[in-house]
């Protein structure tokens, strides 16, 4: 077991570092210069590039800003807010990103297993059907259809959420957001959730537990649900990374002042260093979900703890 | 082996060759209630049954002919600004009659709503914009199929070249086995590391913007599902006899892979190939959306969208069309490939 998380944890690691190099290199060739005011002389221009060491050779600039990250330092915003620190920028705008992807993620998480639950108890009813339904339309339309709908409906013409986040309204702000964000999280999870219910009531230990004379809840939370659960915590993580992916959008839609919108702006403006720095935390955030879940699949299960064991993984 | 030499174990007598009969006269039972049946018109069977996979099937043929031929159905093409006539709300000839798309439009403010109708103060008796026309005097009809246009050969082509580069990488990754497999998997792992948003955004700021680049940054990203399903599925093949057989009769491993393994997983990699086009389709409408996505005046689903977004609370009409058929195609290319999928695999329908 030590074994297989020490080759998942370097494996890791070494993914995040090829990831910062491709995405150095790739900036090398972006088009555009953060300077490029016309009133600048070339002499100013080179002063510029000197003061943000854009001079030097693209190795130094590569190998002294991998040791800076490390330390958290990603150096300054050029165009956004000039010569403010990005690890500021950052800071006030990740805790908004991740509260309102919590929320999303908590509510389609646990709507999802309600969903799927109700719909394999009532294999072949309508409710099976509705679930059903109501989970392929989840999945298939994009969380920035349904944050339009949403904002149009409940924001513009009832009235009963606000359209934009605001700061002083928190949690009312973000209901929408996170529903809107949560509904492709909840649907997969509800269609998930039955696939794998259906499989386990059809056990045997199913039945076995059913004739020792437990039932009700605790037939279904403990003995079912529990083991319809370990797959389930696998497909959590790939949905939370798609979650960032649809951040980007909702969060233009509502305004929020989140690392999403950051990006957008960082992407249009050509500030380099905070799309590299965003996209390095982005990816930090991927590769660390999905090392902890591949981890704690392991803890959960222990046929595949078993498995592991033997070496080969 | 003229004289029969064989003789009955307990007896010992000889067998004569009258103690045998022939049983060809009556030729062998052949099961009519189960006919075997070619596998491909079981799928075939199984697929027509599935209604929901049908009526996706009539709705995306639908679409496409509309967006083969929806622009040239107006006078307008998609490019044409008149800005004497923007905003304008749908107006259809004969519905406009029954007191609908009849270019009305209701201007909700502070003070109340408000009835306008930009065809009548311009005074246009014979204009028509059957979906309504933009905040560029352009006409929406034409413009949403053009886009619809568009981005379905985006997500098409993307995917069809997806599913060729992660066919035969998951293949021969999964065939070879050993360090080879090994290596690969490495790499894709490495690569699937990285979030796709990150990859696609960075590749739409290096590359120009345009047609190309959003296919190129598409089939980038998509290829490792797609490989790791062809990977999964020779894994299962590899070991069974035909493969066996045929390498005895002297196949080459090229020939084993692409001639014999590859027939057998078809219905697999087609089912992949569906639901690669509605991630094509939605990630196509991000860019656009974030604004990475086709330059103007070229239009596509997401950037309608985008386009009409900034108006939508006062003319909503606009962003309605785009909407609709966005929802509409991923959903029906969902629907379509569940159906395929339990076409080709009916244990999954017990599910």
């Amino acid at each position: 077991m030590h074994k297989y998380i020490l080759k998942r944890i370097f494996l890791s690691v070494f993914t995040l570092l090829a990831i910062t190099l491709v995405l150095f290199t790739l900036l090398q060739f972006m088009p555009g210069s953060p300077f490029n005011d016309e009133k600048l002389t070339d002499d100013q221009r080179t002063v510029l590039n000197a003061k943000y060491g854009l001079d030097q050779p693209v190795y130094v600039q590569f190998g002294k800003y991998v040791s800076n990250m490390v330390q958290g330092d990603f150096g300054v915003s050029y165009n956004i807010s000039k010569n403010t620190p990005i690890s500021q920028l950052i800071q006030t705008r990740l805790p908004v990103s991740i509260r309102i992807g919590g929320m999303a993620v908590g509510l389609g998480a646990i709507v999802g297993l309600i969903f799927g639950v109700i719909a394999a108890l009532n294999h072949n009813t309508f409710w099976d059907t509705l679930c059903t339904a109501v989970s392929v339309l989840g999945v298939s339309v994009p969380s920035y259809v349904f944050a339009l709908a949403l904002s149009y409906t409940f924001g513009f013409r009832l009235s009963w959420l606000p359209m934009l986040y605001s700061s002083k309204a928190e949690f009312a702000s973000s209901v929408m957001p996170s529903i809107a964000l949560g509904m492709f999280t909840m649907a997969s999870i509800a269609r998930f959730t039955r696939t794998e219910m259906l499989e386990v009531l059809g056990s045997d230990y199913m039945l076995l537990a059913e004739s020792k004379g437990i039932s009700g809840a605790p037939l279904i939370l403990r003995h079912a649900l529990r083991n319809a659960m370990i797959p389930i915590i696998t497909v959590l993580a790939p949905l939370i990374v798609d979650l960032m992916t649809g951040s980007l959008v909702v969060e233009k839609i509502f305004s929020i002042p989140g690392v999403g919108s950051l990006l957008v702006t960082a992407i249009q403006s050509n500030d380099y260093n905070v799309v590299i720095s965003l996209s390095f935390i982005y990816s930090a955030m991927y590769i660390g979900i999905m090392l902890v879940v591949d981890l704690l699949y392991g803890l959960i299960d222990p046929r595949i703890r078993i498995t592991k064991e033997g070496g080969n993984a | 082996m003229s004289e029969l030499s064989v003789s009955h174990p307990l007896t010992g007598d000889a067998f004569l060759p009258d103690d045998f009969e022939l049983r060809g006269s009556t030729p062998a039972e052949v099961d009519s209630n189960f006919a075997s049946q070619n596998y491909w018109k079981d799928v075939f069977k199984r697929f027509v049954s599935n209604k929901g996979a049908i009526v996706s099937l009539v709705v995306i043929l639908l679409l496409c002919l509309l967006a083969a031929f929806g622009p040239k159905m107006t006078g307008y093409t998609y490019a044409t600004q008149t800005l004497s006539e923007k905003n304008f709300a749908p107006r259809v000839p004969g519905l406009e009659k029954f007191g609908i798309f009849d270019g009305n439009e209701a201007l909700r403010t502070t003070s109340g709503v408000k009835i306008i109708n930009g065809y009548t103060q311009k005074g246009l008796t014979d204009t028509y914009y059957w979906f309504g026309s933009d905040t560029l005097g352009r006409d929406i009809w034409t413009r949403v199929w053009e886009g619809t246009r568009i981005s379905l050969s985006i997500a098409v082509l993307a995917a069809v070249i997806d599913m060729i580069i992660g066919m035969s990488y998951g293949l021969i990754s999964g065939y070879f086995g050993g360090r080879v497999d090994n290596i690969m998997q490495r790499i894709a792992e490495i690569i699937n590391g990285i979030p796709r948003l990150v990859v696609v955004t960075l590749l739409m700021l290096v590359l120009p913007r345009g047609f190309a680049t959003i296919v190129f940054a598409l089939l980038i990203t998509e290829w490792i599902g797609m490989s790791r399903i062809a990977r999964a599925e020779m894994l299962k093949l590899k070991e069974q006899e035909f493969v066996l057989a045929s390498r005895t009769l002297g196949a080459k491993d090229f020939t084993i892979i692409f001639r014999e393994i590859l027939p057998n997983i078809i219905g697999q990699i087609i089912t992949q190939l569906m639901f690669s086009i509605p991630t094509a389709i939605f990630t196509e409408a991000f860019l656009s959306f974030v604004g990475l996505g086709i330059p103007v005046p070229m239009c596509s689903l997401g950037s309608l969208i985008s386009d009409a977004f900034n108006s939508f609370t006062t003319h909503p009409y606009q962003i309605i069309p785009p909407i609709v058929v966005l929802a509409c195609l991923m959903l029906c290319f969902n629907m379509l490939a569940d159906g395929l999928r339990e076409a080709f695999d009916p244990k999954l329908k017990e599910m």
